[in-house]
């Protein structure tokens, strides 16, 4: 058994030593390796935190959002249409919502205007507001908001500040800012501007009785999807559950991040063909180093124990320090460069950091896309060299 | 001498036990994050701010991919197909996987 330890702990020790000796092919590894590891780290952990963003957005939405539809297109929805869904059984709310977009500079805002009835439905308290207050049953129609940090901090203004927005019908309007949502909800509330319902109607030049969709709350009895089932005769009713929103969005931003992820695959190709190149060279370098060993009485599994740990240590050092600094690049810097393909014409407002999800799932699949086959191009050429008889192996190196 | 040697490997150990770290307290920060759910309640919208400066960002659904059609026959909206390594129509999640998009026309 001490004979055993004594002769791993030996094997060990040459590999090390083997690491240091061959250094160009350390070198040449280490640096692919550690540059495809980054960026591949930095794509693939945002495109998880924009999905998991998502996710939950999608999770705290409600479970249904009915839309309505003429001639394929989105139109406004009546209010006659939320007396006629809170009568079906399993419906326990049903609020109206009213929203739209507003240009301000070269931006677009989302306001969202609230039915008071909802302002007071959530089921944890809001604590996401940096200064201010957030709206009561109370503000309706008095001209009170809660921006986003993006427009507080393009305007300039603070809690107890007036704006003036000017709407599509080109009117003014003024509205008195009671809250500002905080950094920490940036990744939902930058782009917000949040009113109550009567105040957007306003703001939109709504027609009398319609709002943009609304939002129904299934009891938590129900099934969502055999409420949803209830109101396939409704006309003109488009109705939309969390699992296909969840599906829509996860399929929206697993595209984006398959064209980094492609890009990459080549790489990596590029990469594991570098690592067999080097590995050939060292294996003609090291055939009279193995011809001698297996004349000193190594075995084929001892040689191939020796190149498989040096493969284990570059493989593991380039590709943990690769996902470490790719995980700082996008947490600590917002990825600059790489966020750009990711998020195509989209913009990450200032005041949000990306959303990054060091996931074990990705981490495992980075490990398993660059150490296993950097283990096989190395493992191989040993094993044609250790299986070659010694004696010729070493007259073939000196040749 | 020998402790050159071993260098590289102890730094492989650490950077791995580091990663590791990151990935739990990762896993752990994301599964338990709740701060803002209130808020995502009280407005029900079901996607996040990463704006891409025209309407349609916050539309439940619809115009995530209808938009890479456009609303216009053969027409085709760039900024949203700029996204996608392929045309969406190509893509089977749009096509089986998602009942809301729906397609009028799919050749073949």
């Amino acid at each position: 058994m001490i004979h055993m330890i004594k002769k791993h702990k030996n094997l060990l020790n040459y590999s090390f030593d083997c690491i240091k000796r061959y250094r160009m092919r350390t070198a040449v590894i280490l640096i692919t390796f550690l540059v495809a590891t980054t960026m591949i780290s930095a794509v693939l952990f945002t495109k998880d935190g924009l999905e998991r963003e998502a996710e939950l957005s999608v999770e705290a939405a409600p479970d249904l959002t009915l839309q309505y539809l003429k001639g394929g297109r989105i139109e406004l929805i009546p209010y006659s249409y939320a007396d006629v869904v809170s009568d079906i059984p399993g419906v326990e709310k049903v609020l109206k919502r009213t929203w739209g977009y507003a240009g301000v500079g070269q931006y677009t805002f989302v306001v969202v205007g609230l039915d008071p009835e909802g302002l007071g439905y959530s089921r944890g308290v809001i604590t996401s507001l940096e200064e201010g207050r957030f709206l009561t049953p109370e503000d309706e129609g008095t001209g009170n908001i809660v921006i986003g940090k993006l427009l507080a901090y393009m305007l300039n203004v603070r809690v107890g500040d007036d704006i003036i927005l000017l709407s599509e019908s080109v009117e003014v309007n003024k509205f008195h800012v009671v809250g500002v949502f905080s950094d920490a909800s940036s990744i939902y509330t930058a782009d917000m501007i949040v009113m109550s319902l009567s105040d957007a109607d306003s703001f939109f030049s709504m027609p009398e009785g319609y709002c943009t969709d609304l939002c129904v709350y299934v009891s938590p009895a129900e099934d969502p999807v055999s409420v949803a089932s209830k109101m396939n005769s409704i006309p003109n009713l488009r109705v939309l559950d969390q699992d296909l929103l969840l599906r829509g969005y996860k399929a929206a931003y697993g595209a984006r991040g398959g064209i980094f992820t492609t890009l990459w695959t080549i790489l990596l190709v590029a990469i594991v063909l570098i690592a067999f190149s080097q590995a050939i060279v060292v294996g003609h370098e090291s055939q009279f180093e193995v011809g001698l060993l297996k004349t000193f009485g190594f075995s084929t599994l001892d040689i191939i124990e020796v190149r498989l740990v040096e493969s284990l240590v570059l493989g593991f050092f380039a590709t943990s320090l690769g996902m470490l600094l790719g995980f700082s690049y996008a947490a600590f810097f917002n990825a600059p460069g790489l966020v750009d393909i990711l998020l195509g014409w989209a913009y990450l407002p200032r005041e949000f950091r990306l959303p990054v999800y060091a996931s074990l799932q990705s981490i495992f699949s980075i490990y398993a896309v660059t150490v296993i086959p950097l283990l096989i191009t190395t493992v191989v050429p040993a094993w044609l060299n250790a299986i070659t008889d010694p004696e010729l192996a070493m007259r073939r190196a000196a040749a | 001498m020998m402790r050159r040697m071993i260098v590289l490997p102890l730094l492989a150990i650490i950077f791995t036990a580091a990663l590791i770290s990151v990935a739990l307290y990762s896993e752990v920060h994301w599964w338990g994050r709740e701060h803002d759910r209130a808020i995502r309640e009280v407005l029900g919208f079901p996607s996040i701010a990463v704006g891409t400066n025209y309407e349609g960002t916050r539309n439940p659904l619809l115009e995530i991919f209808v938009r890479s059609l456009y609303d216009v026959p053969g027409g085709y909206d760039y900024i949203v197909s700029s996204s996608f390594i392929d045309t969406p129509v190509r893509l089977r999640e749009y096509r089986e996987h998602i009942p809301g998009f729906n397609f009028t026309a799919v050749k073949g």
